[in-house]
Order: structure tokens, then C-alpha cells, then sequence
């Protein structure tokens, strides 16, 4: 950012607030990044936005008018531009509508399906009822409402609430169609569909690979020793695992059939790490028993690599 | 995945000169489509850059949300076909010369008949 903010608007130190806010309007209203591929432009706009966020506080103008404060150190981090975004092929807000002279040419080479978005005419020439466009929105769900199914309550940009199914097993990236719940018709045309591309949230707990779901179990040095049925938690509830006798840490158990639903039907399997966790406290008597039992029992986990 | 979601009022922090009430009002007229999640609506880092664009047209051309709406229309096909763009001519540089060359050739034909 240039040395002097004031410099950057065009302004001097005595300008008001006012003036600054119109000062930094005034250079994004030409050199927006999003508006001109300048990179002169650019350049300006960078300077303008950064100093902008310098001074459009009085307070902090007041300090760095009285040297507490330099230009560069109050810089935030590295703004990004919507076009950044924007120019990505997966942009949501990008709805491929018009271009229908393209969209043969376009379809086949970047592989869309043609002018998908925009409403179909119904009825021949005599009416003008028009289906509505298809709506695309994003909602994020949890991972056992991915896992098991279930139903989600969101509300939509227009205020109404709706309750979404969603089906069991559901993936990142799926989308779920909400017939009817898209924008309005023309004329006596239906409305259009709302489409929700599913996020499943990370949970801390859960790993997916594929239809395949990854646990940790903690247990106990003595279930790891001398094995043991413990409680495991699955995607249908709670199930006793049992702990083979001389267990390790990372051993893994496998529970067949608990993992995802498949897009065959079929379910995933569930993978159940081990992981051994020591009391709160070694107290005299666990300690006093290792002691002696090392004397006798020493091997070593590291040699046979 | 690992993106980063921003609440409402992370947003309104996140973004210079935005209300509380144009930013409920960008989401209904759906100038801006958070992510919906039981929690309320999640904004994306790519909404967060939208709705700075949003306010920096908003405020420097005084539009209306109807304009607004119109204007975002437009850059975002012109944001899109610049990406379609860039990927055809990636493509096209990966392409042997004489390709590129017939290609340069066809394109004159079709493009600059004048001249």
C-alpha cells in the first residue's frame, strides 16, 4: 500500500470523514477489480481499499494521524475478489442461463448439461405459461444425519420453513430436489425446483472413506490386556465390541455391514481404532507392579521393524 | 471439507459498511444464497467477496436491489465465460503449432472478416 493513505484517495490530511468515504467510493466505482481487468486499475483500487480500511474508522485515523500506527501495519489480511471465485466453474451463483447459441459448443466441452436453469416453454405458441426457473441453494448437515437420514429444518431466503428429507447415506456434493419449491411460473406454468447441494459437516469423531466409516475407541490398559466386550458406538446406536485379549493401540476391528449406504443399497463397514488411554493417575500400586514386572517381562515394541 | 463458514454477525464483521438489514435483505431477494445449515444461514468466503462487491456497487452507483440483482447477473456470466475462456485457451496453447496455427486461422475466418 502507498506510504500515505490520504495520497492513495486523493485527499489531503484535513479531509473529513465524508470525504473519504466518497473518495474510495469514487475509485471503486471505476477501478473495481470485479469491473476493470486494469491491473493499473487493480493497483489503484488495492491502494484505495486498503487505505480506506485505515482511515473509515475516526478512532483509528486519529492514531495513525498521531504516528501510533503505521499504514502497512494496520494492513488486513490480503482481500479477495469476488471474481477470484467467481471465474471457478463450480461458482453457485454462476446459473448458465442465456448463451443458448453456445450451449451446444459449451456442453460438449466442458461437459454441463445445455442451458440447465432456465425454464422450459410449455403449451405452444398460443400461451405464455412458462415452468419457473430451479433454484440452487447449499445446506450443511451434520454427519449422522448424512449417515442415518433424517429430516432438516431450514428456512428458506423468502422466510417460508421447510423440513428437507434427507436419504440415508447421503454424500458430500449430493443434491436433493425439492419439486415445486423454486421460483414461481409464468402464467399458468408450475413453479420451478429448488435444488440443495448437500455439505456434510466434519465431525471429530466420524471419518468417511467411501461408504466405510473410521472410529477411535478408547479403552482401558486392562481391557487392552486382557480383552474384554465394550461398549462402541455405531451409526444404529450403541453395540458391545469385543476387545481381543493383548489388544494395541491402533488395532483395528472391523464391524461389518455399519458403515454407509452405498449407492448399490449395500452398507459400508465400520473401522474401529483401538487406542489404549492410562488412568487419570498412576498410583503406587499400578506403578509398583510395572516395576516388577519389567524386571522380569522387558521387550521392546521398536525392534522389529 | 474444510471451508471456512461465517456466521451472521462474523459476517457483518467480516464485511465493511454492511448492516444487519441490507444483509437480511441481500439473503431474501437472494442477491447473496448462504449455506443453510440448522443453525442458520453459513456464508462462504466467496460470499463474503460477493457481498463486498455488492456493497461497493451498492453505495458507489446507488442501485436499487432490481439493479443490483441485473448488474451481478451480468458479471457473474462475464466471470464465468472469462474462466470458459481461460480454460480454451489453456487447452489451446497445450495444443502442437500447427494446430494452434489452423486454429488462429479458422478464428480470422470467422472473427475478422472486415479488414
Amino acid at each position: 500500500m502507498a506510504d500515505d493513505p490520504y495520497k492513495a484517495l486523493g485527499l489531503n490530511k484535513n479531509a473529513s470523514q465524508d470525504d473519504i468515504k466518497r473518495a474510495y467510493r469514487r475509485i471503486a466505482k471505476t477501478d473495481h477489480p470485479d469491473l476493470n481487468s486494469d491491473p493499473v486499475a487493480h493497483d489503484r483500487f488495492k491502494a484505495a481499499a486498503a487505505a480506506y480500511e485505515l482511515l473509515r474508522d475516526p478512532e483509528q485515523r486519529a492514531r495513525f494521524d498521531r504516528g501510533e500506527i503505521d499504514a502497512s501495519g494496520q494492513e488486513r489480511q490480503q482481500r479477495h475478489y469476488y471474481r477470484e471465485y467467481a471465474e471457478s466453474d463450480d461458482n453457485p451463483y454462476r446459473q448458465h442461463q442465456g448463451f443458448d447459441d453456445l450451449s451446444d459448443v459449451f456442453s460438449d466441452l466442458f461437459g454441463r448439461g445445455g442451458g440447465g436453469g432456465g425454464g422450459s416453454w410449455r403449451g405452444g405458441a398460443k400461451s405464455f405459461d412458462m415452468r419457473g426457473p430451479d433454484q440452487r441453494f447449499t445446506l450443511e448437515i451434520d454427519f449422522m444425519t448424512a449417515a442415518r437420514g433424517g429430516s432438516t429444518r431450514i428456512t428458506m431466503p423468502d422466510g417460508s420453513v421447510l423440513d428437507v428429507k434427507i436419504p440415508e447415506g447421503a454424500h458430500d456434493g449430493q443434491v436433493v430436489r425439492l419439486r415445486g419449491r423454486g421460483g414461481a411460473g409464468m402464467g399458468d406454468g408450475p413453479p420451478g425446483d429448488a435444488l440443495l447441494t448437500l455439505i456434510v459437516a466434519e465431525d471429530p469423531d466420524w471419518r468417511r472413506d467411501g461408504d466405510d466409516v473410521e472410529t477411535i475407541l478408547p479403552i482401558t490398559i486392562d481391557e487392552a490386556v486382557l480383552g474384554g466386550k465394550v461398549e462402541a458406538e455405531t451409526i444404529d446406536g450403541p453395540v458391545m465390541l469385543t476387545i481381543p485379549r493383548g489388544a494395541s493401540s491402533g488395532q483395528k476391528l472391523r464391524l461389518k455391514g455399519r458403515g454407509l449406504r452405498g449407492e448399490g443399497g449395500r452398507r459400508g463397514d465400520q473401522h474401529v481404532i483401538l487406542k489404549i488411554v492410562m488412568p487419570s493417575r498412576i498410583d503406587a500400586e499400578l506403578e509398583h507392579f510395572m516395576e516388577q514386572w519389567r524386571r522380569d517381562h522387558a521387550y521392546d515394541p521398536r525392534g522389529r521393524r | 471439507m474444510t471451508q471456512r463458514h461465517y456466521t451472521l454477525s462474523e459476517t457483518l464483521e467480516a464485511v465493511s459498511d454492511l448492516t444487519a438489514e441490507q444483509l437480511e435483505r441481500y439473503v431474501s431477494s437472494g442477491v447473496v444464497v448462504p449455506v443453510q445449515s440448522e443453525q442458520g444461514p453459513l456464508f462462504r468466503e466467496i460470499d463474503l467477496a460477493r457481498l463486498n462487491l455488492v456493497v461497493d456497487l451498492a453505495e458507489g452507483y446507488h442501485l436499487d436491489d432490481e439493479a443490483l440483482a441485473l448488474v451481478l447477473s451480468l458479471i457473474d456470466q462475464l466471470h464465468g465465460l472469462r474462466g470458459d475462456m481461460r480454460a480454451i485457451l489453456d487447452a489451446v496453447a497445450r495444443e502442437p503449432a500447427e494446430t494452434r496455427l489452423r486454429l488462429k486461422t479458422a478464428i480470422r475466418e470467422v472473427r475478422v472478416v472486415t479488414r
